[in-house]
């Protein structure tokens, strides 16, 4: 036999060339036949007994294996691979089409011959590969993007369709009942099983922030993952790459703030349902949170959404949530018999948040509520100033809005906007006795200066008529409440206009500012604009040309040269300007927009800035201080509730103005 | 016993056991006060004087900067003052002194007492740190040499030039490490 085996060696190089021109596993399948028919042909006979039997075949087996050349491994898992399941057929791609298809009669010679051979012990590991990526590359063919429906009990039937008839060759040979082969295959089966669901557990981590995005169409996906989680442990990876791909694609300036909490929302959503102790959910929250808390408009879209104030109408909100008062975190009670310990991969920071709903858990990522209550009062006293005679039932849809903020935040809390909604009421009660007592055309809103956020003050001075018909209303108000004072505050609201000019007659609403310009040109037709600004007391230039520009646009003033204004007594007297395109919806903007309160950032840095006295006090008198002195020093100042980090960024944003240096961690005042 | 009845008499009686058992009251008013004081000095932003507490959680140790007013001999020197005020103010004035060596007819060159009707027999509830500091200010171009705490300045005072050598031999910059 050493002495043949030559022979051997020579059909395995002629058919392997054959392979490598060919590519073809038909090739090696006659290989393999041809290795048979030379171990049949040498085999000694069945008399000789079993010892002699085996030592032949292990004699063969390592003269084989030196013989076989390394290309072999990969020619062999080629074949494998063909028969375990040749791909569709490509009919546009025919010469790739070499793979030829075998019955199961053919399959089964061929893996008895691979096992006498003893091909299938020693390449096992091949064997088990060309399995497992049969297994991905099925996953990731069928199950990319589809998220619709719950694919893994797809999965396994189409496992045991068409991969288990091929695991019985490999690994349940010579079994002699379905029984038997059950068992066999009961190890190998279940590695196979779990590499489905590492594979599918992997496509889904990839794709998880696409389907957070596409929930709740992507319950399947989503329920798919939390069965797969349970096998596999890929709990770390799929919150690194959330946090990834949050960070990549959310946590930027480019992305709405109402787009990341609806982000976010969908992310707790979602990551409930994969887990709901909540464990993912709050190692993924967290870089979102922090990322929120920065936003200077979080607060803002976030009330507004409360309110039920979004125009794009899809609302963080399910409206079918009842609603609850807001929920603090609480204590664990040790006590519960059903209590649980956090589960195992949980930091030492986390808290177990009992499936709150989700505007306790928006709110939260504050560290108190009262800034939203701030910002509601902001965002209510706009809304309710923003009411005219015409639509005075909006006070009531206000008011039902509250009511249910109530239930959230607390009858305290909204107290404040109790009184706002009050002095609407009463502002119209007084507005009915003093038009009883003196007819007047101007309907004011009298709010309480204190229960209402920092209004914006302007000295605006209204000229002419207006002022007559504000001081005769006033000294009405005076009589009715004698204990009172009425304050105007003559630059907001709306004023309905008729002008009358010598051709035609106009009827406009406009924001006070506008009206008293044109007041001032029934003295005289022509204005240079410095005179206008000092006529109605000193008022900001650039909002004085918007002013004017309004009448410039109704056709009514004309600028001519720059910044004097002529009366357009008649329209023809225009010419070009006349034939100025009238933009409608540039009038109806003008009208609109009139946000007169001071929001809540405004107010932090007026408030900054009195700190900044105490800074500067602090570090004139006692010298140079380290941040964490200026903080505590800062406990002088009343009302003082800043962090040190937002400390270290006021001051960090003074130094850039160049009134501190800072050395060594101590700031000093730049003399 | 001695106590419990004193403690227990009107208080006009004993003023003396009054301060003690209703100190914590009174301190909290004066805290109070004070914390008011500071407010209005910070806001008010008058040039060249300034004042805040020494350590955080205590409002009854400050320190105060006043700079020389311009056309004086002082102009363009930064003195430190330290304010030290009673349990009892603003009943009591507070004790004032200067840090900075200050060669002035009212002042003590040594320990920096100073010499200032409003700050002994003169002073009045109504006078606030932001006062003191004012008058302080003014006091150092306009000095009371005839009640003098440093005789040989108020002597001196008449002729600029050698004040201003004896002034400058005297004061020391303040430094700005604390």
């Amino acid at each position: 036999m050493r002495k043949n085996f030559y022979l051997i060696e020579n059909e395995i190089n002629e058919h392997m060339a054959r392979y490598e021109v060919t590519k073809s596993p038909e090739v090696l399948k006659d290989l393999v036949s041809c290795l048979m028919e030379w171990y049949r042909a040498w085999a000694p006979p069945e008399e000789l007994g079993a010892t002699v039997f085996s030592s032949y075949g292990l004699n063969f087996h390592t003269r084989l294996f030196s013989a076989l050349p390394p290309s072999f491994a990969i020619a062999f898992k080629e074949l494998c691979a063909c028969l375990l399941g040749p791909p569709e057929a490509n009919p546009e791609d025919e010469e790739q089409q070499v793979r030829p298809k075998w019955d199961a009669s053919v399959q089964s010679t061929i893996w008895k011959n691979f096992e006498v051979l003893g091909i299938i012990d020693r390449y096992e590991s091949i064997i088990a590969s060309v399995g497992y990526e049969y297994i991905e590359e099925h996953v990731l063919k069928t199950c990319a993007g589809e998220w619709g429906t719950p694919v893994l009990e797809e999965l396994r039937v189409w496992m045991s369709e068409k991969v288990v008839p091929w695991m019985l060759h490999v690994y349940a040979r010579g079994a002699s009942s379905p029984e038997e082969a059950k068992t066999m295959l009961q190890g190998v089966g279940s590695r196979f099983d779990f590499h489905i669901n590492k594979t599918l557990c992997d496509l889904r981590t990839k794709e998880i922030f696409d389907i957070i995005i596409d929930f709740p169409d992507s319950m399947g996906a989503l329920y798919d993952l939390r069965d797969c989680l349970q096998r596999v442990d890929q709990r770390a990876s799929l919150v690194s790459s959330l946090r990834k791909s949050n960070r990549k694609r959310l946590l930027h300036p480019g992305a709405d703030t109402r787009l990341i909490l609806q982000q976010y929302v969908a992310t707790i959503k979602c990551l409930r349902i994969i887990d709901p102790p909540g464990v993912l959910l709050f190692k993924v929250a967290d870089p979102i949170r922090r990322y929120l808390r920065e936003r200077p408009d979080t607060i803002r879209s976030i009330v507004a959404n409360l309110v039920g104030d979004d125009e794009s109408g899809d609302s963080l909100v399910d409206e079918n949530e009842p609603i609850q008062p807001l929920q603090q975190p609480e204590l664990e009670d040790y006590t519960d018999p059903n209590w649980e310990p956090d589960p195992i991969d949980a930091g030492p920071e986390f808290r177990t948040n009992k499936p709150s709903d989700v505007i306790s858990t928006l709110v939260s990522i504050y560290d108190s509520k009262d800034l939203f209550v701030k910002e509601l009062q902001v965002l209510l006293a706009q809304r309710l100033l923003a009411i005219t005679n015409d639509n005075s039932d909006r006070v009531e849809r206000e008011r039902r809005n509250v009511e249910i903020l109530k239930i959230r935040f607390g009858e305290a809390a909204l107290q404040v906007c109790e009184v706002m909604l009050k002095d609407m009421t009463d502002s119209k009660r007084i507005d009915g006795h003093v038009q009883s007592q003196k007819a007047s055309i101007i309907h004011p809103t009298i709010i309480s200066r204190h229960f209402w956020p920092a209004l914006e003050s302007s000295d605006l001075v209204m000229p002419g008529q207006f002022n007559t018909l504000q001081s005769a209303y006033a000294h009405e108000f005076t009589v009715f409440k004698p204990d009172k004072k009425l304050k105007w505050l003559p630059h907001l609201g709306t004023v309905q206009l008729e002008i009358q000019l010598e051709d035609r007659t106009l009827e406009v609403d406009v924001p006070p500012l506008e009206a008293a310009f044109i007041e001032l040109f029934s003295q005289k037709p022509i204005w240079i604009l410095d005179d206008l600004i000092e006529a109605v007391g000193p008022v900001d230039r650039s909002a004085s040309l918007k002013a004017l520009s309004t009448w410039v646009d109704h056709g009514v003033l004309i600028e001519d040269p720059e910044f004097t204004f002529n009366l357009l007594e008649k329209a023809d007297m225009a010419g070009s300007a006349a034939a100025r395109e009238r933009d409608p919806s540039r009038l109806a903007a003008t009208v609109m927009d009139n946000p007169p309160l001071l929001s809540v950032q405004q107010q932090q840095a007026e408030q900054m800035r009195v700190y900044w006295k105490f800074i500067e006090g602090m570090l004139t008198n006692i010298g140079a201080l380290p941040l964490d002195r200026i903080q505590t020093m800062l406990k002088f100042a009343p009302g003082y509730d800043r962090t040190i980090e937002q400390l270290g960024g006021f001051m960090e944003a003074a130094r850039r103005e160049g009134l501190v240096v800072v050395r060594d961690g101590i700031w000093r005042l730049n003399k | 016993m001695e106590q419990l009845t004193s403690s227990l008499a009107p208080p006009r009686a004993s003023p003396k056991s009054n301060v003690a058992s209703s100190s914590q009251q009174v301190a909290g008013s004066v805290a109070k006060r004070l914390s008011n004081e500071l407010m209005t000095l910070m806001m008010s932003s008058s040039p060249g004087i300034s004042a805040f507490p020494k350590h955080d959680g205590n409002l009854f140790e400050w320190v105060g900067t006043i700079e020389g007013p311009s056309e004086t001999i002082y102009a363009g020197l930064t003195f430190k003052i330290s304010i030290s005020f009673p349990s009892n103010y603003p009943y009591v004035a507070p004790t004032i002194k200067f840090d900075t060596p200050c060669y002035h007819p009212n002042v003590d060159i040594t320990g920096g007492a100073i010499c200032l009707d409003i700050l002994q027999d003169k002073w009045s509830a109504v006078y606030s740190v932001q006062t003191i500091l004012l008058s302080l200010q003014s006091l150092l171009g306009e000095p009371n040499n005839a009640s003098p705490l440093n005789p040989d300045a108020a002597s001196l005072w008449s002729t600029p030039t050698a004040f201003k050598t004896q002034l400058m031999k005297h004061y020391r910059p303040v430094s700005e490490s604390s």
